[in-house]
């Protein structure tokens, strides 16, 4: 037999090449498919038109958010790609980096050589309530959810733990919080760019205690876009490509009262491991990472799960500023699912948005712009932690 | 086919009620909560399944005994899903039974704020013809 797919070799390097990033924010003036030509005319103004693309994978976590049924294809036609192939897949909140594993898996393999990867969710036509209520039934619907575990809770459960078992108070979330909103607030397309001080973020009304309303993130409308392309198609495209090095994923049990520990999410550890091994690297390798900050101690888990610092070591990272522009390792320079907004589709795909930003050196502001990033890794965790991707990018230039 | 009771657990709209659950139903109307154990490997779940994750084989209910446990971790949601907003602010705790088995439920009773390792212990209510399980402190 020869070789497949009309002589491509198998695992082709891939890379993003271009990206693309609506506002975000409650955007009563779009829909999901507004919202989608939002993220993908930066990436056509580069000239990645329609005719180069050769399929594509355009995701939203959640249908009951807007009550469109097969949402890729309307996606597809709004955007002129309706004669590609084209899919949607879901995983919750890793629904964005889930589309983007699945392009580089078909690229790779040689069944394409140009994707266009795009994730959105359109969720402020609900009320915030009614939005808490779909997110409540991606736990276990006969023994979670009748208990009314909200998304927060879950990770409030982890807080409780976690603050207990390693004698933690409120403010090292806070000042997690604060930093967020610092980013935030010199990120033109976050949802809430504004500053917060220490005591706001400290003493905010509680929403799911021990955590309260700041260290949540945002029920938030937008869209985010990249475009990959196969090594021997990348120079056509742009000439600061990204390279896709490691990839790893992870998942974890359904119920949350399962997993053998709630100060790490298991899945994450494995995923941060697969794709450090893929690399060739390890996280003292890392320039920059956006990490899934869906609530405060996420982001001091995800320190931990990515190796960052040991267990139980996260707060020393967040009390020495090591998470900052100039820090040791910057995290979520772009104010993260905090600041920045969690369109729960979006957000993976925003994360790798912001890393190819960051890379490039086109942070909107100075006092956020990383300096001389290589490698940047992206952490993208859907539900508590059920699903987890992880990608190492490195830059080609 | 079985008769189906109007017992729900708590507030689930998960009305898909199998004969297996409906089991577990009317063992919590009773007053008797059910774990689940393997018919061939001998592995026991709490809450109940009705096929082992490790081997697929069927599982039988057996009541669960252990009332006594300690809190592991626990919520105060002060805002709740839309279907449970009435009942805001209320507490959720995943307590563990010296056996290390755990279970999810209300704190339905708190003298304060919970704190992890404190003792619980699980009791049973049926209210509008809802049976649950829940934790006393």
């Amino acid at each position: 037999m020869g070789s497949l797919h009309g002589g491509k070799k198998l695992a082709r390097k891939v890379a993003v090449v271009a990206g693309g990033h609506s506002k975000f924010g409650k955007r009563y003036d779009a829909t999901m498919r507004e919202l989608c030509a939002e993220a993908y005319k930066p990436i056509y103004d580069e000239g990645l038109t329609q005719d180069k693309i050769d399929a594509s994978v355009l995701s939203y976590a959640a249908s009951q958010f807007t009550g469109q049924g097969a949402g890729s294809a309307l996606i597809a036609d709004y955007l002129g790609i309706h004669d590609k192939p084209h899919l949607r897949v879901e995983s919750a909140c890793t629904t964005g980096t889930a589309s983007l594993r699945a392009a580089w898996g078909m690229v790779s393999a040689g069944l394409y050589d140009v994707m266009l990867v795009l994730g959105v969710e359109q969720m402020n036509r609900v009320s915030s309530a009614t939005a808490t209520e779909y997110m409540s039934q991606a736990g276990d619907m006969r023994w979670e959810y009748p208990f009314g575990i909200s998304f927060p809770a879950f990770y409030a459960l982890m807080a409780s733990r976690y603050m207990s078992e390693y004698n933690m108070e409120h403010d090292i979330l806070a000042k997690i919080a604060v930093k967020s909103h610092h980013y935030g607030a010199q990120n033109p397309k976050a949802h809430l760019p504004k500053e917060v001080s220490f005591e706001e973020a400290n003493n905010a009304v509680p929403i799911c205690r021990p955590l309260n309303l700041y260290d949540c993130s945002l029920i938030t409308d937008g869209a985010a876009a990249v475009v990959i392309a196969a090594e021997d198609r990348v120079k056509e495209f742009t000439d600061r490509p990204m390279w896709i090095t490691g990839i790893g994923a992870g998942a974890s049990e359904m119920m949350i009262q399962d997993r053998p520990s709630l100060t790490s999410i298991p899945g994450a550890k494995r995923a941060g491991q697969a794709a450090y091994k893929m690399a060739g690297i390890g996280p003292e390798d890392i320039n920059m990472a956006q990490v899934h900050d869906c609530f405060t101690i996420a982001e001091l888990i995800a320190y931990e799960d990515l190796g960052f610092a040991e267990p139980g070591k996260g707060p020393e990272l967040v009390e020495n500023k090591e998470n900052y522009h100039d820090g040791r390792i910057p995290v979520n320079c772009d104010g993260g699912l905090k600041s920045k907004g969690h369109p729960l589709g979006a957000t993976g795909v925003s994360m790798t948005y912001e890393v190819l930003k960051q890379m490039r050196g086109e942070a909107e502001n100075s006092s956020r712009q990383i300096k001389d990033v290589e490698r940047g890794l992206v952490h993208n965790v859907g539900q508590s932690g059920q699903f987890v991707n992880v990608f190492i990018y490195e830059r080609g230039w | 086919m079985a008769e189906q009771k109007e017992v729900y657990l708590g507030y689930s709209t998960d009305k898909a009620i199998t004969p297996f659950f409906q089991k577990f139903l009317e063992a919590l109307d009773e007053g008797k909560i059910m774990k689940s154990k393997c018919t061939k490997c001998g592995a026991e779940y709490l809450p109940p399944r009705q096929h082992c994750q490790k081997d697929m084989s069927d599982c039988e209910l057996t009541e669960f005994t252990e009332r006594e446990a300690k809190l592991y971790s626990y919520v105060i949601v002060d805002f709740a899903p839309a279907s449970l907003s009435s009942k805001q602010p209320y507490i959720v705790a995943i307590g563990e039974f010296p056996s290390g088995l755990r279970l999810t439920a209300h704190i339905t009773n708190p003298m304060g704020p919970p704190t992890v390792g404190m003792p619980l212990k699980l009791a049973f209510e049926t209210q509008d013809k809802m049976a649950t399980y829940k934790w006393l402190v």
